[in-house]
């Protein structure tokens, strides 16, 4: 056998276009019982199945995100009530600071008044006491020239006597500049 | 192997319908050819598509409520290979041409179609008639492919057609299915209906031959390939006749052509998926283009003439 018996023989073959009625109601046959099955046992299972987990992870996803934006929000009120808290704390600082410098100033004030009260007094205290040793200085000085001069002249010195000459030694004195 | 091929006498002799052990049988044998091998297929190829898809749709259904989050998980292989399948086509294949609402309506027929075409084409890539010359089963129990049957391609292509021209009366009714026909040119300037019997006439053959072209497309790419591939692995019992059994040529040639056959049976797995995706897309490219937003282009179209002819004027 040869090639070309080969080729004689597929001459006798049945034609592949050959319309076959029978071959052809099977396929419509078959095909609308698969489709039938299918249409209303198959497709609708499996595209539920497919549409629930699609909307299963939507669903997920904009929980997530949800999520997300809550917790940025969140962040966001966080953060401006802490730098709210920051400004305040700021501002209570300064605030008492401000306080502190001005009860400072305050009493450093009343200390600088009342230290210039004391010196004031102090020193009228001390012009008092002065004027009152003075006046002492002049009454004994007075009282000892007296004795003084009684025992040199040897004779009692009156009270006008004694003014005069009292007057006329405050009067040297003053001069002298005790 | 290649001498039992060489036993069909030919490639198409393989190829071709032919008929099963069942037919032997007196009373079957009476009704005809009702129990060719490819009717036989056809069966099997119904029975083990509806049977594995509603084994994957168990697996792809959303599980009980006390299941948690493993409720939306699908398990399985095929299940997954099938779900995957599903979701391609759909979001990336048919939605982005037929729409949302148009796929979730022709979702059911075009899988199915998708499907029932993929099965009978794997199914096919089985050497079941082989098997049984192997086994000395010398009565065709089981095998071929039956979508390499014009019959069988027609009758799916004439499912095609009552689908797209259902879609048309729905969407378009019979006064906007006719206009579709004349591609809106009623309505241009009236010279145009000069070419309106033309339109009319190739737009009106054209409904009949895309169904058609379907039917061939698949026929001519399913029964090409197997006898090229049948062609191809005889090519040893053919040297065989002018080399000596056993020499060293003929081990070449059966080396070579095994080689080439074996790669071209993953071709063959390729082609398998890629026919039953191309009956099922131009389907719904049919059916897309009898819709309401295809016409209204067609419409757009025409007023561009229009005025580009009234510019002419």
């Amino acid at each position: 056998m040869s090639f070309a018996i080969l080729l004689a023989a597929a001459d006798g073959a049945p034609d592949p276009m050959k319309l076959n009625l029978w071959v052809a109601g099977t396929a419509l046959l078959v095909f609308a019982i698969a489709f039938s099955i299918l249409y209303f046992k198959v497709w609708p299972v499996i595209t539920k199945g497919l549409d629930d987990r699609n909307d299963k992870i939507l669903g997920e996803i904009k929980a997530a995100e949800d999520a997300r934006s809550q917790a940025k929000q969140a962040l966001s009120e966080y953060e401006q009530s802490l730098a709210q808290a920051r400004e305040q704390a700021q501002q209570t600082i300064a605030e008492a600071k401000a306080e502190a410098q001005r009860l400072g100033d305050e009493m450093k004030a009343a200390n600088e008044r009342e230290l210039a009260e004391r010196m004031a007094r102090a020193k009228a205290d001390i012009e008092s006491a002065r004027r009152a040793a003075v006046a002492d200085i002049h009454a004994n000085a007075s009282e000892l020239a007296a004795a003084v001069a009684s025992r040199i002249l040897k004779r009692e010195i009156n009270p006008a006597d004694q003014a005069g000459l009292v007057s006329e030694a405050l009067g040297e004195l003053d001069e002298a500049g005790v | 192997m290649s001498n039992l091929l060489l036993a069909a006498d030919s490639p198409l002799g393989h190829v071709l319908n032919g008929k099963s052990m069942w037919s032997e049988i007196s009373w079957v044998g009476e009704i005809g050819d009702v129990a060719s091998l490819h009717e036989v297929m056809l069966v099997l190829g119904g029975i083990l598509l509806v049977l594995g898809l509603m084994f994957a749709a168990s697996r792809i259904r959303t599980g009980r409520d006390g299941q948690g989050n493993e409720r939306y998980v699908t398990r399985g292989r095929l299940a997954q290979i099938v779900e995957v399948i599903v979701v391609y086509l759909r979001d990336e294949m048919v939605q982005p041409i037929l729409g949302e609402k148009q796929t979730r309506r022709w979702l059911p027929f075009l899988f199915s179609i998708f499907f029932f075409i993929l099965v009978l084409n794997l199914v096919g890539l089985l050497p079941l008639q082989d098997l049984h010359h192997f086994f000395g089963l010398h009565h065709f129990l089981l095998g071929g492919t039956a979508t390499a049957n014009i019959n069988v391609t027609a009758s799916l292509a004439l499912f095609a057609f009552v689908a797209i021209q259902v879609h048309s009366f729905r969407e378009l009714g019979f006064l906007g299915w006719l206009d579709h026909l004349t591609c809106g040119l009623t309505k241009g300037p009236k010279g145009l209906w000069l070419v309106v019997p033309i339109v009319f006439a190739v737009e009106f053959a054209g409904v009949f031959i895309k169904p058609v072209a379907l039917a061939i497309r698949l026929f001519a790419n399913m029964m090409g390939g197997h006898i090229l591939l049948a062609t191809i692995i005889m090519l040893p019992s053919m040297a065989q006749l002018g080399l000596e059994p056993g020499s060293g040529a003929w081990f070449g040639v059966s080396i070579a052509t095994g080689s080439f056959a074996v790669a071209l049976t993953f071709l063959e797995l390729f082609v398998a998926f890629l026919q039953a995706f191309v009956f099922m897309f131009l389907t719904a490219v049919f059916i897309s283009l009898m819709s309401h937003e295809e016409h209204e282009d067609e419409d757009h179209d025409v007023d561009e003439v229009a005025a580009e002819v009234a510019a002419i004027h």
